[in-house]
């Protein structure tokens, strides 16, 4: 079954990442393939994930796909133009890549080619509209194709933004662009998020929860103070405190798949969208911890 | 304005090392205001040019450098002076060099300064930049802030995920320039209008290079 009639059926749906690497040694990516594999309903290829040059998502999205994973392609719009957006969308229907993740993108100051010219011809909701007409067989300037695509597109969310309003209007902008499943950025707060969830359950799209596990209360603190639109509550940080050095990592794990056990059994959302960041191997761990294996 | 800022005097003097004799050019305009091309600039710059062995022929800030016939009328009185000269070194923008460029073939140019952006000067000697000079102006949709160049990434319709606080990822003193709009709009009661408008790709056609305009009649169509 393909990601979106898996989502569409009613499932509560698990998608992690695969970030490609930099450089053509692809051991560890097909190792953490091998990992997920069975495991979850799909996986995320990462677009240059913080401007940092690697393999581009389109290729690594394909070798998902002959490793038995349902890739999500992420695409930014930093790195391409019109033209080029366009040009790979097509690329990537016609290998067979069903689903496509829109996002601006970070910017090239995050990366590691600070130098770089950034693109950004076109911004999310613009590429969520591009995806929409090429579905329906028509390119941007509205020429007519031979052939066209049949995208399952999503695009991204931020529950804790602050402020929330302009973030909010911009998640309708993106619905009626056509976006038709949103993986939020990392949430610690349920409560909050449920609120959230009150205004998402006013449109027609599907919502997954991002999850990004602590490793320690510093990591907490750094993510508090550093990534925009993420806000981790002071009671996981004394939790993860209390934990000690050597219990903080299952402890993160725990406070994660305790949170998604809560999302599934209350039905807030959707599915579940796990950022391991490296740690590909907990994922099936927590899954399982959550109850979902 | 167009901001400008000085380029590295060494860089410079590397530059013009086999040239001898040297004709300065400033603008009492914009470079003046940056601190770039008025007198005392000029004054300065002679005397960094005499103290590597140079000789300094003439100097002369230019009322308008932009403007090329102006200019050039006004440098007629120094034709002496430049005669003498190998080498002009233009203290103002690069729109400024240009005229020099035009108007002296045989001569070698130089820019004193860097050219940066169209900006406004919010207090003495600070400057900021507002208008990216895109063609095709979009701030009536936008509250009157312009996003293609308030925001790093010249988005159109709304915050990324990078803003923090209602500030920019690239920088905490940037303020996200969707948050901005959006308060504005919210005080000028045009919120509906943020939400129901999705704002179009834009058509960088009207930003090709090299952009020229005739914006005055000509004669024959007058009568």
């Amino acid at each position: 079954m393909s990601f979106k009639d898996i989502l569409n059926s009613g499932k509560f749906v698990v998608t992690a990442e695969v970030g490609p690497p930099k450089g053509t040694d692809i051991k560890e990516m097909i190792h953490h393939m091998e990992i997920l594999k069975g495991k979850v309903d799909a996986v995320n290829v990462t677009d240059n994930q913080s401007a940092v040059m690697r393999i581009c998502s389109m290729a690594v999205a394909k070798i998902a796909m002959e490793h038995g994973l349902e890739p999500i392609f992420q695409m930014t719009c930093r790195d391409r133009n019109r033209i080029g957006l366009q040009s790979d969308l097509l690329g990537a229907s016609i290998l067979g890549i069903k689903n496509v993740l829109c996002m601006t993108g970070d910017h090239v100051s995050a990366g590691d080619h600070k130098g770089a010219k950034p693109v950004y011809d076109v911004e999310s909701v613009q590429l969520l509209k591009i995806v929409d007409g090429l579905n329906n067989g028509k390119d941007m300037s509205g020429n007519e194709m031979k052939g066209s695509t049949d995208f399952f597109q999503g695009a991204v969310v931020t529950p804790e933004a602050n402020p929330i309003e302009p973030q909010l209007i911009k998640f309708e902008k993106k619905i009626r662009a056509g976006a038709k499943f949103f993986q939020t950025q990392a949430i610690y707060d349920i409560e909050k998020f449920k609120d959230f969830m009150k205004h998402a359950r006013k449109f027609p799209v599907k919502i997954l929860a991002g999850f990004v596990v602590l490793k320690s209360a510093g990591m907490a603190n750094f993510l508090n103070n550093n990534v925009p639109g993420i806000r981790v509550p002071q009671s996981l940080i004394d939790e993860l405190k209390a934990a000690g050095k050597e219990k903080a990592l299952d402890t993160g794990m725990n406070i994660t798949a305790r949170h998604i056990k809560q999302l599934k059994e209350e039905k807030i959302c959707d599915g579940v969208h796990i950022m391991a960041i490296g740690m590909e191997d907990k994922v099936p761990v927590i899954m399982e911890m959550a109850g979902l294996l | 304005m167009i901001i400008t800022k000085k380029r590295d005097l060494k860089d410079l003097l590397e530059n013009v090392k086999n040239y001898r004799n040297f004709f300065l050019i400033g603008c009492s305009e914009c470079a003046a205001l940056c601190g770039t091309g008025g007198e005392p600039e000029l004054k300065s710059m002679k005397e960094a040019l005499e103290a590597e062995g140079k000789s300094v022929t003439g100097t002369f800030v230019a009322k308008t450098g932009c403007q090329v016939l102006g200019t050039k009328v006004e440098l007629k009185p120094f034709k002496e002076a430049m005669d003498k000269t190998d080498c002009i070194i233009v203290m103002s923008c690069g729109a400024g060099t240009q005229t020099a460029v035009e108007l002296y073939e045989d001569k070698a140019v130089f820019s004193a300064n860097d050219s940066l952006f169209l900006g406004n000067m919010t207090r003495l000697q600070i400057f900021d930049e507002r208008c990216s000079l895109c063609g095709k102006c979009i701030i009536d949709q936008t509250g009157g802030i312009c996003p293609i160049t308030a925001c790093p990434k010249g988005i159109l319709n709304g915050p990324c995920g990078g803003c923090k606080d209602g500030y920019c990822e690239i920088s905490p003193d940037i303020k996200c320039a969707w948050v901005r709009i959006y308060e504005r709009m919210k005080k000028l009661d045009k919120l509906q209008e943020f939400c129901e408008v999705t704002i179009e790709a834009k058509d960088w056609s009207a930003s090709q290079k090299p952009r020229a305009l005739t914006a005055r009649k000509e004669k024959k169509n007058e009568f």
